[in-house]
């Protein structure tokens, strides 16, 4: 009774279309007066959206998206290696460098499933300390009475700065993959694992100084409240970067690219991850999401100050950074 | 028949340039500009729908005097004249600024790189992470030192000259005003004289020489401004060229001094200075003798 209860108000709802944006507000229960119109604005009144090329019903893409990545978890970096020909892996280096994270910065990796970024990012952040260790001990080799006794009191202080770095993904199966590899290579130390919604964030605001979020925003179905989000987790000064597909601007770059993931990359998909229906999408949602200066617009919506894009490879990926003052 | 050519040649390059005028003015290179207007415009319509229509202009004026005032000020400033924008209410420029001027104090203990201004940004209540903004790392707080340091030259200066306008001080003599000029600014580099010789390298980094060499020749032009100097014709090349040499070889003494107080850096400024001076008398002299020599061969000094 309950259950066809709830059912019947859900179908009111969605038919009135007005309601939306308050329920919307409700759920976040977070000023819904700049995220209502905003959401009415970036999709269509009849709570559709877009995977891939079809429209889905909005609760629906979630599903489906978990249920891709679901499927892809075991091969997941494999086919990043096979589909971008280990481009990918230079994009992530590009973005540690333009990120060059400080000694005791605290990251947040949403949708960091395999752990790619938090990788990078703990052994930046070490090779950073070590080389300001280095530095410092070349400045000290001949140290007076007073520098040493200073040395030994100072020491504990050193202590807490530690960076540390929290992967957040809503799959399951993604962060046990990323688990796994952790293990392997030995990154333990300050790396957390934390399911989570990049819509609904399980963080307090103000906790942390970088959010990455790579090749994952595509396939958030509200990004605008994803970027909020972003923005209410960050402390000010905060850094925001994406790393995500965007448009090719070379025209013939443009074709060899469409031909490429058109043709090649649900056979790649077939072949060695065993499911074309998955990269099929991969390569339709990257189609669906807005360019690099629409995208940019969003991310200055959403709040945040000096938004700037670069662009990697001729447009295939376009890494978006933006602050929080 | 030469001076008509070079007329003409002249006028050809005038037209060339009004030609090229044109044509950007069409292309689409100019549309950022075009749109700086617009958002100019559309920011004034916005201050006028506001609740003072009448002091708009007024309004955009102090904005403007405030930018380049100090940022404490702009704050109040901007409270009294519009509530809606508030205190909270600060440029990007400013709040990196800001950024940079706390990074200073951290430089002796880091050196002119990205920790002191992760420092720097830290005491403001910033994330270390907002270093990101400085694309150009060491180089933008290097640059924003020597922006700073001339401005404070700049300000000194003016004091002097308005107190010279007054009556209140004594009119300097040339060599000595530029001598005092030369040593004010070069004594604000002296609480980072252990770090100056990296600064310097940096500054002479590729893609930081427009800007360095910018911010050097306007600190030449204010001082020479400021001395006096109105000239118009090659002077004004030589005066500069010789304040820039100078300037530049006394901060390397400067770099490597370490008597008390820097005192052979300042008895090099001083005879570097007597130099100059020196050297424009024997030019002077030079060019009278040429030019009676010249006078007496041509036979027009007979005449009279």
């Amino acid at each position: 009774m309950a259950a066809s209860m709830r059912l019947l108000v859900r179908r009111v709802i969605r038919l009135s279309q007005r309601n939306i944006n308050v329920t919307a507000a409700g759920v976040s229960a977070r000023s819904g007066c700049c995220q209502g119109p905003s959401s009415c604005r970036c999709f269509s009144d009849d709570r559709s959206t877009h995977f891939g090329f079809e429209t889905v019903p909005e609760e629906e893409k979630a599903k489906r998206v978990y249920k891709v990545f679901e499927n892809v978890a075991q091969k997941y970096d494999i086919m990043n290696d096979a589909m971008s020909l280990g481009i990918h892996r230079l994009w992530k280096d590009t973005l540690l460098h333009a990120m060059h994270p400080q000694p005791g910065a605290r990251l947040l990796d949403v949708a960091g499933g395999t752990g790619d970024i938090a990788f990078r990012f703990l052994e930046y952040v070490r090779s950073q300390q070590e080389r300001q260790k280095r530095r410092a001990m070349r400045s000290m080799q001949t140290p007076s009475w007073q520098e040493i006794s200073n040395n030994y009191s100072t020491e504990d202080e050193d202590g807490p700065q530690e960076s540390r770095a929290v992967v957040c993904d809503i799959n399951k199966e993604m962060l046990k993959v990323g688990k796994q590899k952790a293990d392997s290579l030995g990154i333990s130390a300050g790396l957390s694992w934390v399911v989570g919604d990049a819509e609904e964030l399980p963080f307090d605001d103000d906790q942390f100084d970088i959010y990455t979020i790579a090749f994952g925003i595509r396939n958030v179905t509200h990004i605008d409240q994803a970027l909020q989000e972003a923005l209410r987790v960050l402390k000010p000064g905060g850094r925001f970067m994406c790393l995500e597909f965007s448009k090719v601007t070379n025209p013939v770059l443009a074709r060899l690219y469409d031909a490429y993931s058109f043709q090649m990359i649900p056979v790649l998909g077939e072949v060695i991850a065993g499911d074309w229906k998955s990269y099929q999408y991969l390569v339709e949602s990257i189609r669906k999401f807005p360019d690099q200066e629409e995208f940019k617009h969003m991310i200055e919506d959403a709040g945040f100050y000096s938004v700037q894009y670069y662009n990697f490879t001729g447009g295939v990926v376009a890494l978006h950074s933006g602050f929080k003052l | 028949v030469l001076v008509l050519d070079m007329a003409a040649l002249l006028r050809g390059l005038r037209a060339g340039r009004a030609l090229r005028g044109l044509g950007s003015a069409t292309t689409p290179q100019s549309s950022s500009l075009r749109r700086g207007f617009h958002c100019a415009a559309l920011r004034l319509q916005d201050e006028s729908k506001s609740d003072k229509p009448p002091s708009s202009s007024t309004t955009y004026h102090e904005h403007y005097r405030a930018h380049t005032t100090e940022q404490h000020t702009t704050a109040a400033s901007y409270q009294d004249q519009s509530g809606e924008q508030g205190e909270e209410y600060e440029t990007e420029e400013q709040l990196q600024a800001r950024i940079l001027t706390a990074a200073l104090e951290f430089v002796p203990q880091h050196g002119w790189s990205m920790e002191a201004i992760a420092a720097g940004a830290e005491t403001l209540g910033l994330s270390s992470a907002s270093t990101g903004m400085f694309y150009n790392g060491a180089g933008d707080l290097v640059l924003h030192f020597i922006a700073q340091c001339n401005s404070q030259l700049t300000e000194i200066l003016a004091e002097q000259h308005k107190q010279v306008q007054l009556g209140q001080a004594e009119p300097k003599k040339t060599a000595d005003f530029l001598r005092d000029a030369v040593e004010t600014r070069l004594r604000m580099y002296i609480p980072y004289i252990e770090t100056w010789p990296q600064a310097m390298s940096i500054l002479l980094l590729p893609h930081n020489i427009p800007d360095s060499l910018k911010h050097l020749s306007s600190l030449v032009d204010d001082i020479w401004y400021y001395a006096g100097d109105r000239s118009t014709d090659m002077n004004w090349y030589t005066k500069r060229a010789a304040l820039t040499g100078i300037y530049n070889t006394t901060e390397l003494v400067m770099v490597q001094d370490s008597s008390p107080d820097f005192q052979d850096t300042w008895n090099f400024l001083d005879n570097r200075i007597q130099d100059v001076v020196n050297m424009a008398g024997t030019a002077k002299q030079v060019t009278y003798s040429a030019l009676s020599i010249l006078k007496n061969l041509t036979g027009v000094n007979q005449r009279r």
